[in-house]
């Protein structure tokens, strides 16, 4: 057993894959219709190609109320690693991405969260 | 751009959580904008930078998903679900749900009842679960795993 898939849930899938490989930067895996939507995966260029983040439409309302509330509650659903938050944090706001707060150190970790625009808090990370 | 403070998440929040509202009570975008005490320009704007869409196009996403929802119960006949998601022109409503889905309210409805297997569930194919899609895919969309285990 191995973990090689992971999900998150997007409100858009078309405006995911935009956010998810224009702004994050990550590298489209595999689009395949699925009747209104797609099976969606991204990979990481920095990372093994292999391990897929699944794009998942949030069309279930069960799905959807647990996403709003998390965002409400500012509760990040996934967190991607950075090899350098000061130059990824610039990078990301110079492309129009709205931060909750400045980059922190926590612990071990340096961290800022951001919206990634379809629904979802992102934490990015980077270990010391 | 400077980082969004807690007190104008929490608004634009609020804001979100009102546009979900549809009902004949439903507040305007304008009123809404108001209520959070932002302005209508502002408002927009910073409500898009956050969620990658605008307020009005939000609402009309909230109405349209809502309405496949009802519509694949089978218990609203299409004129009902219309009044529900606060529209009151039919053919406004049918419009939009032809030009956003693809299909007329009454063919999506016929539809997703012939979907339906278990009581009380959605069907899965109109609004698929966690990962569920994945027993659909073509052998190809897991090669990587057969490649690094050969039979």
């Amino acid at each position: 057993m191995r973990i090689k898939l992971t999900s998150i849930m997007v409100d858009d899938q078309t405006k995911a894959l935009k956010f998810y490989t224009e702004v994050f930067g990550f590298l489209k895996k595999h689009e395949i219709p699925m009747g209104e939507f797609r099976w969606l995966t991204v990979t990481s260029p920095e990372g093994r190609d292999d391990l897929e983040l699944s794009l998942e439409p949030n069309a279930n309302p069960a799905g959807k109320a647990f996403q709003d509330a998390m965002f409400a509650q500012g509760i990040p659903l996934a967190a991607f690693e950075v090899a350098n938050m000061e130059k990824e944090y610039a990078r990301l706001k110079k492309l129009g991405v709205v931060f909750k707060g400045e980059p922190a150190k926590m612990g071990p970790v340096r961290i800022a969260i951001c919206s990634d625009t379809c629904g979802n808090l992102i934490q990015l990370y980077q270990p010391a | 751009m400077k980082p969004m403070d807690q007190n104008e998440f929490e608004r634009l929040c609020r804001a979100r959580r009102m546009l979900a509202e549809l009902g004949e009570d439903a507040c305007s975008l304008r009123e809404i904008a108001r209520e959070v005490g932002i302005s209508p320009f502002h408002f927009i704007r910073q409500f898009e930078t956050l969620f990658g869409i605008t307020p009005h196009q939000l609402r009309i996403r909230t109405r349209l998903a809502q309405a496949k929802l009802l519509l694949a119960s089978g218990k609203h006949s299409v004129t009902e679900v219309c009044m529900e998601v606060g529209m009151s022109s039919l053919g406004s409503f049918s419009d939009l749900f032809q030009q956003r889905v693809g299909v007329a309210p009454s063919e999506y409805r016929r539809k997703a009842r012939s979907l339906i297997v278990v009581p009380g569930m959605l069907p899965e194919r109109l609004f698929p679960g966690c990962l569920s899609m994945m027993g659909h895919l073509p052998a190809h969309a897991f090669r990587n795993f057969q490649e690094a285990h050969p039979a």
